[in-house]
């Protein structure tokens, strides 16, 4: 008797060969059967007309702070998203003594932009070492997790204070060692190093003052397990991130660990990047070496409002100018008519419709709602004004707390990226989920891989899409019976329509503990989604399922 | 060509973080050209720096006076 068949789907077995009709069999969690399935269920399921896929794999995420009160790492697992990986960019949850605590939320707050409330009431901080984080998140995991452990915690568990001031003695370095065995042992599934990241007062992240022999030292103990190091390299010139390509090399080699870097762009400004990067990339696997590079599907953003000056002005001078004041001196020159028309004349005879009338109104800050989803250009139809007036007018009857997004201006261009995501080295993620949560929404990076990648430019097939994020996911991390529907998998299965999967609109809500604001966005086209054999989402809807777990 | 290294573009991007980036390619007296991003405050302190207040206007530009800016900050 099985648990559970889905009948009649397209079954994409997250191998990349070619998709066919059949079913899938669920027993005790796992992948009992796969084709003509035969024989009694206690459930089934109708898949016509739709894919049957392994659920998908997300390998960059923070959502080390939102799993202890969301086991779904909502709207993760709506995307069909089954198992994530948090811990990244070297700050975990643990292992962290009590009385570094503090220290730790700042750097937190820095890259989830998760509210202060999230630390003080969401949960009860009870641990310390990683055993504890785990056993604290695992009873209500409707999400698989395959956790990193961070290198800045470690340091700070055996320097404190000092782990962001100097490089480590001999003797630290063997204290970082036994942090970093015990902390794989309890569950963590690699280490997560950066030489970018900053705490809240703009100070480098404690791994950033790692020598090489520290890292070295740690990748050795990763080599005992054959575990994942991962790494944020400065991203921001080629040249650095080459130079930690063959770092990370030779650590890969030496030790015999898998290394993965990112984020990996690509934009107009620096239209080399990917391909000097991937040249090196090539080069070192041909070495031996293991060294990933991720790269997100979604394209950039811009953000900004009157509160800071923004880039975005750069080639309207008195604008840079004015936002470049004081706060007092800039509202007083934005409220001065005269200094005011000066600025609208800048934009030119069109009142700035070109470069400002797509502009979005987000919601989320002061913006009324009616205005919230409006184009500027709409905005100023209806205000009669014109829209670079209306930026200005808008952003000061709201105290300038008026955040505008100028959409699609990085990593944009789809026929450039879909070759670049199709590389058979680029590992696709650097989804960044549950991190700059009041900036920007970082999920459905998974819907429009399909919706502009295989369905709009035809890079890859539906089922290279599909193993991209699944079966290459899970060997990379060295998943076991994770990626694959086949007989004693584990039962990681998402339902969705191939027409229509996609990501939807990008909106705020106040689910944050202390009513705390974050972007987010639904999916499209998913129908069903299993976590270990059980129904975790259908039919638009989270259920009761609890099966979830720490992968280890 | 002087051995200086010279801002020969300079385009602003969406960054990593959401916010508005500017990219700058420098190239070298021996021919060679890289690219380099700066974030928002530094790019607009480098049109500060060069004496510039329109993001055309930083191509000829001297990126001695960028480190320059790098170092004050120190």
């Amino acid at each position: 008797m099985f648990d559970l068949i889905i009948r009649g789907g397209r079954v994409v077995d997250g191998t990349g060969t070619p998709s066919y009709l059949g079913d899938v069999a669920v027993q005790d969690g796992k992948i009992a059967a796969v084709g003509v399935v035969h024989g009694e269920t206690l459930a089934e399921i109708d898949a016509k007309g739709r894919v049957v896929a392994p659920g998908f794999i997300d390998p960059h995420t923070h959502f080390d702070v939102q799993l202890l009160w969301d086991g779904a790492a909502k709207p993760a697992l709506e995307h069909g998203i089954t198992c994530v990986v948090p811990g990244n960019c070297s700050l975990s949850l643990a292992p962290i003594r009590a009385g570094d605590r503090q220290r730790v939320v700042g750097m937190f707050q820095q890259i989830e932009e998760m509210p202060p409330a999230a630390f003080t009431e969401a949960f009860d901080w009870t641990w310390e070492d990683f055993a504890g984080y785990r056993d604290a998140i695992n009873p209500t995991l409707s999400v698989n997790v395959a956790p990193l452990v961070g290198h800045s915690v470690i340091r700070l568990w055996v320097m404190g204070a000092e782990a962001q001031e100097r490089a480590a003695t001999p003797a630290e370095i063997a204290a970082m060692q036994d942090v970093l065995r015990e902390s794989l042992k309890a569950g963590a599934v690699g280490l997560s190093t950066s030489f970018v990241d900053v705490d809240e007062n703009g100070r480098p992240v404690p791994s950033r003052f790692a020598q090489f022999e520290e890292l070295d030292a740690l990748s050795a103990v990763l080599g005992e397990f054959g575990k994942m190091l991962q790494c944020v390299p400065e991203f921001y010139d080629t040249d650095i991130t080459i130079a930690r390509i063959d770092q990370l090399s030779e650590l890969s080699i030496k030790h015999k660990i898998p290394t993965t870097f990112s984020p990996v762009f690509d934009s107009t400004g620096a239209p080399t990047n990917v391909a000097r990067t991937m040249a090196r990339v090539e080069e070192q696997f041909a070495r031996g070496a293991r060294v990933w590079p991720q790269m997100q599907t979604r394209p950039i953003d811009i953000s900004f409002s009157l509160l800071r000056p923004s880039l975005f002005f750069s080639r309207l001078p008195r604008w840079v100018r004015v936002l470049r004041l004081a706060l007092d001196a800039r509202l007083e020159a934005l409220n001065d008519p005269d200094t005011r028309a000066k600025m609208v004349a800048d934009l030119g005879p069109d009142g700035g419709a070109r470069m400002m009338g797509k502009l979005v109104v987000r919601g989320g800050d002061a913006a009324p709602a009616a205005w919230v989803g409006k184009t500027l250009g709409e905005i100023a139809t209806e205000r009669g004004e014109s829209p670079a007036l209306a930026l200005i007018t808008l952003s000061l009857e709201h105290g300038l707390d008026v955040a505008f997004l100028s959409a699609n201006q990085g990593h944009e261009v789809t026929d450039r990226i879909g070759p670049m995501l199709a590389h058979p080295l680029m590992h696709i993620g650097a989804s960044d989920g549950g991190a700059h949560i009041a900036s920007f929404s970082t999920y459905g990076d998974t819907g429009y891989l399909f919706s502009e990648f295989v369905r709009k430019s035809g890079a890859m097939s539906l089922e290279q899409a599909v193993a991209k994020i699944t079966s290459e996911t899970a060997d990379i991390w060295g998943l076991k019976g994770r990626g694959r529907l086949a007989a004693g998998q584990c039962a990681d299965v998402v339902i969705f329509d191939a027409e229509t999967i996609g990501r939807g609109e990008e909106y705020p809500v106040f689910d944050m503990p202390g009513d705390g604001m974050r972007y987010v966005r639904g999916a499209t086209g998913i129908d069903t989604v299993l976590v270990n054999g059980q129904v975790a989402y259908a039919a638009g809807a989270y259920t009761d399922a609890r099966s979830g777990i720490v992968c280890v | 060509m002087s051995d200086e290294p010279t801002i020969v573009r300079a385009v602003i991007t969406g960054g990593h973080d959401g916010a508005a980036e500017m990219v700058v390619r420098l190239a070298y007296g021996n021919g060679v050209e890289r690219d380099l991003v700066l974030d928002s405050d530094t790019g607009l302190d480098l049109m500060t720096r060069c004496g510039v207040s329109h993001l055309d206007d930083l191509v000829g530009q001297s990126w001695r006076k960028f480190m320059a800016l790098e170092k004050s900050d120190v």
